[in-house]
């Protein structure tokens, strides 16, 4: 119980940390809020010029494609946290943490809070801008239930996060294969455009990961865009996707974490 | 933290009751598990083509005692006090703290050792000094109503008033090795390994790093100090050593 309570408070601050380093510096907001802004002009823009099949009006692509824009935010913070270690590790902090009664495994946990918590206001300033600049109808009976299922989202997106920093740990430069990486999930998760316009392959391939059925579901409250699936097999299928990758994610962080101590290689960044 | 609250504490090897022991005199062979730091027969090879940097190493630190190991640039010192941190393991051999190793209980290990590596690395820029110093304290896991009381006597104890609301970005190389000394007494370890401690100190820094060692004596804690056997150290350590050809010879 004691050790419960003192990694709660070791939890909060190394998200009161990472707020701090965060404001002191003072554009990184308004820099990523302007990315919002041009991206939802661009795909405003863009809806009105192309007709695209399946979708009854330019409004309701719009209202599809601001709900990818604001994942997408929710990936890059999810993957994310390959670059903090591999800042950490520069930095001579990792070894301090690992040489911590708090340990490197529950500390790149830790890592992530401040990054998920910022990617939630991103998500939401998005679906504001979105809503109050360019007219985007949300759904308002069922947005409250998106943050509950935004947060198994999470769960299910981070184990990937973690393995990148396992990477990282492995390889001290886990974070080069994010943005392709993050640019193939954005396509085969339907992020910018319906999976049922992928080949048949590729729509298979798309239910083997968690980001279609988040997607989905966080459409489908949003914006009142038709489910696939019933909405217990979305939920089911990223219970269980978090379920099996979390533990086999931690796992492989701290076989890196080991590896690393016994060839000595932890100290190398 | 004294002998006797250390007994009250320890979770996974409780310290024997010891009959007090002058500096530097070991009572007749104790065990493992009654002495604060061992490194048993450690073996450390960076490549197969390389020798050995540390071959069946052997040392005890006792309670209430400073140590200081010598050697050359590349002798092998820094790696020596990453294996006793638990940062990296030996190929052969073990480090015990009290009788276990980092592997058996972690968190414990960590919590009685604290380990100062050399150079300047360790802290986060952007963070003010009295920020970083709760952080770690955090971090350390210390009782939460002890941590603001902790940190600002580090704060005072360390000459770090002036400091305590600038960011670390913006302060020297020297005030900055104090803050890490800081950092490395903040949570009473019982053991503290200092790597090169005197690294871009002045005068004032090195005596109120002495400060820190003489009230870790006091409550009997235990020091190993590394630093290369040139540097003038005018300072007294109950046993000195040279690290040379993978073991230690008495200085």
């Amino acid at each position: 119980m004691i050790d419960l309570r003192r990694s709660g408070l070791a939890f909060g601050a190394v998200m009161r940390r990472d707020l701090h380093v965060f404001l002191s510096y003072r554009t990184r907001i308004v820099s990523q809020v302007l990315t919002s802004v041009f991206s939802l002009t661009l795909f405003y823009y863009v809806s009105r010029l192309v007709h695209v099949s399946g979708f009854p009006s330019p409004a309701s692509y719009f209202g599809f494609v601001v709900v990818g824009i604001a994942l997408v935010s929710v990936l890059y913070s999810c993957f994310s946290i390959s670059e903090m270690v591999r800042q950490e590790l520069v930095a001579g902090t990792f070894e301090r943490l690992l040489l911590s009664p708090f340990g490197a495994i529950r500390s790149v946990l830790a890592m992530t809070l401040f990054p998920l918590l910022y990617a939630f206001l991103l998500a939401a300033i998005t679906l504001g801008l979105g809503c109050a600049v360019f007219g985007l109808q949300l759904h308002w009976s069922t947005v409250p239930l998106s943050v509950p299922a935004m947060a198994l989202a999470l769960f299910s997106f981070l184990p990937f996060g973690l393995l990148f920093a396992a990477l990282t740990v492995a390889t001290k430069q886990g974070s080069v294969g994010t943005s392709w990486v993050i640019a193939l999930i954005s396509i085969v998760g339907g992020l910018y455009f319906p999976i049922s316009l992928l080949p048949e392959w590729a729509q298979t391939a798309s239910e083997l990961q968690p980001f279609t059925p988040a997607t989905e579901l966080l459409r489908h409250l949003l914006v009142d865009s038709p489910l696939h699936t019933s909405t217990v097999t979305a939920i089911a299928k990223l219970i269980g996707f978090a379920a099996v990758l979390l533990p086999a994610s931690l796992f492989a962080l701290h076989h890196a974490i080991r590896v690393g101590q016994r060839r000595g290689t932890i100290i190398e960044y | 933290m004294t002998l006797h609250s250390l007994q009250e504490t320890a979770s996974v090897a409780e310290p024997p009751a010891l009959a007090p022991v002058g500096r530097g005199v070991s009572s007749p062979v104790p065990a493992d598990d009654a002495i604060p730091l061992t490194l048993r027969g450690v073996h450390k090879r960076w490549h197969k083509s390389q020798a050995p940097v540390l071959e069946g190493l052997d040392l005890t630190l006792d309670l209430g005692t400073t140590t200081w190991v010598g050697g050359r640039n590349g002798a092998g010192k820094t790696t020596l006090l990453r294996i006793a941190a638990g940062l990296i393991d030996p190929d052969r051999g073990r480090a015990q703290v009290w009788g276990f190793t980092a592997a058996e209980n972690r968190a414990r290990y960590q919590q009685l050792l604290s380990f100062l590596p050399a150079g300047d690395r360790g802290l986060y820029a952007r963070l003010t000094v009295r920020r970083q110093l709760r952080f770690w304290a955090h971090i350390a896991m210390l009782e939460p109503a002890q941590v603001k009381t902790r940190v600002e006597e580090t704060i005072g104890a360390f000459d770090l008033e002036e400091l305590a609301d600038r960011r670390v970005d913006r302060i020297s190389m020297g005030q900055r090795q104090r803050v890490r000394i800081a950092m490395t007494f903040l949570a009473r370890p019982e053991v503290v390994l200092l790597d090169e401690p005197l690294t871009s100190l002045d005068a004032e820094g090195a005596e109120i790093l002495e400060r820190a060692i003489a009230e870790l004596m006091a409550r009997q804690g235990t020091l190993l100090w590394c630093s290369p056997s040139g540097e003038s150290l005018d300072r007294h350590f109950d046993a000195r050593w040279v690290l040379s050809d993978g073991r230690l010879v008495e200085a």
